[in-house]
């Protein structure tokens, strides 16, 4: 998985045919992203699973609600994640940052799962400190892999004072991993 | 900027959740048609009409042994790889059972000769059995809900047809539906189309109350005369399938057929969706009907090609299941 742009015009609802991306294959390349951003934003797996599913659940009821002419069909999706993130952490004030990440089922080798939970771990740590909108840029630009403009696009900042907040924020990160 | 630590906490979502949600999906798809039904959205004869026609579209792809299974592969154009759903009007689907029935070829040749018949199926005692009959080794799903047991296994012999094209007929078919901004292509007058349609398995699965039954054939081979334009006639098909024209037109250019098979979906089927299964793109198609108050599952259908081969896995079972069944062909 990388950090590539999130660049998509079609979806669900103008998926009806060959010729454009069907509504299976923006499933396979978003919801890792979704899940993604939800997990670095609020730093707990079992929530991010709820509330990837949950924002999926709530496109597919709404995609005839969908207008490809106001915004890319990703940058939709990462809007209904962000307010069922933002609506979480107004009703959740406790956060277990870390113990369910753990308790996730392993992938891959035991090595390489004790490597990944570790990184994310410490990851996770750092990302608790920051503030709620550094996160929440974090999540959108790591997580989600989303571009700057994207990023602007979902939470209203201008494009230039993301990509500073962005550049800061890691800056100061780095230099404490 | 130096930022791959950033990336060390990505991770891929659990398969099984990926597998959750898309069963609610399909589950919430559901749930909108049968909520449509209890609106009286759909009256019940167009709404059985619907599902009867998807039953028989889809059956017609892969498992008659008539013409009706070759002429249909006709569309297969050498290798079926992607499936193509396309959204057809019920009105339109009775205007063409009315005047030709909805085999595709038939609007473009209304001269089909049987070079070889299929013949009646023939029962398999084993798999084996079927594997000699078909020329094939048979594949089977490793995992069936519990309780499904396979109770027949049926074998359809080779079936070759050659069509013969005739401008006329299928401009007057145009003309009858009202298309006027196409015509039918005059190099098509004469020109020959051979369909060879490979042996079809089917096997049945059942435990009294829920039944399942696997399809599987190798892939048809067509030939074509020289300078076909396949696009130009795909245009013409979904014409006729009621597609609007610049859609028809945008669509015709940019698949290819030769990998394609145009899969007609009645407009007011439950639901319908483009999978993945073994890594291989398929089409997932629900129908929902109610039972007195309570909605039931009425078929499941799943369309997928693998390598040489083409299959169909339809029944009642859940989506879920239909879809496990199917992964776990080999």
């Amino acid at each position: 998985m990388t950090s590539a742009d999130v660049e998509h015009t079609g979806g669900p609802a103008c998926a009806s045919a060959a010729g454009e991306q069907s509504w299976d294959a923006v499933f396979v390349e978003q919801f890792p992203r979704v899940y993604n951003f939800l997990r670095y934003r609020l730093g707990n797996e079992a929530i991010a699973e709820d509330l990837a599913s949950r924002t999926f659940e709530k496109a597919w009821r709404d995609r005839q609600r969908y207008r490809r002419d106001l915004s890319k069909f990703s940058t939709w999706l990462l809007t209904i994640a962000r307010n069922l993130a933002i609506d979480h952490r107004r009703t959740e004030h406790v956060h277990a940052p870390l113990d369910a990440a753990l308790e996730a089922p392993a992938e891959g080798t035991p090595e390489k799962e004790a490597e990944r939970r570790s990184n994310f771990a410490r990851l996770s740590a750092l990302l608790a400190e920051l503030s709620d909108r550094e996160r929440e840029l974090l999540a959108l630009k790591y997580g989600a892999g989303a571009t700057n403009r994207a990023i602007a696009d979902v939470t209203g900042l201008s494009e230039s004072n993301v990509g500073t907040i962005v550049h800061r924020t890691v800056a100061a990160l780095r230099s404490r991993w | 900027m130096q930022d791959e630590f950033m990336l060390t906490g990505l991770r891929k979502p659990r398969p099984e959740l990926v597998r959750q949600v898309r069963v609610r999906l399909a589950e919430i798809e559901a749930g909108e048609h049968r909520t449509a039904v209890r609106r009286g959205v759909m009256s019940p004869p167009l709404r059985w009409a619907a599902c009867a026609a998807a039953v028989l579209v889809l059956a017609c792809a892969f498992a008659l042994p008539s013409v009706r299974a070759a002429a249909q592969a006709f569309l297969d154009l050498f290798r079926v790889v992607n499936f193509a759903p396309v959204t057809v009007q019920t009105d339109r689907l009775r205007q063409l059972a009315e005047r030709q029935g909805i085999d595709l070829p038939k609007m473009i040749g209304d001269r089909i000769e049987v070079v070889q018949a299929a013949g009646q199926p023939k029962i398999a005692p084993t798999l084996e059995a079927a594997g000699t009959l078909a020329g094939a080794r048979v594949a089977v799903p490793t995992w069936r809900p519990v309780g499904l047991e396979p109770q027949r296994i049926e074998v359809s012999g080779t079936e070759t047809l050659r069509i013969t094209g005739n401008t006329a007929s299928l401009q007057r078919l145009l003309d009858s539906l009202g298309i006027d901004d196409v015509s039918a292509p005059e190099w098509l007058d004469g020109k020959i189309v051979t369909a060879h349609v490979a042996p079809v398995v089917r096997i049945a699965y059942s435990d009294g109350n829920r039944h399942a039954m696997l399809i599987e054939s190798r892939q048809p081979q067509v030939l074509l005369p020289p300078g076909a334009d396949l696009a130009q006639l795909a245009d013409i098909a979904l014409r006729v399938l009621g597609v609007e024209r610049d859609e028809a037109y945008r669509m015709a250019q940019s698949v290819d057929w030769r990998t394609t098979l145009i899969v007609p979906i009645p407009s007011d089927v439950s639901y319908f969706r483009q999978v993945d299964v073994q890594g291989n793109g398929g089409l997932l198609i629900g129908t929902v009907r109610t039972r007195g108050r309570q909605p039931s599952q009425v078929a499941t259908q799943l369309l997928w090609s693998s390598g040489d081969r083409v299959f169909a896995l339809v029944g009642n079972l859940r989506p879920d299941e239909l879809f496990d069944m199917a992964q776990s062909v080999q």
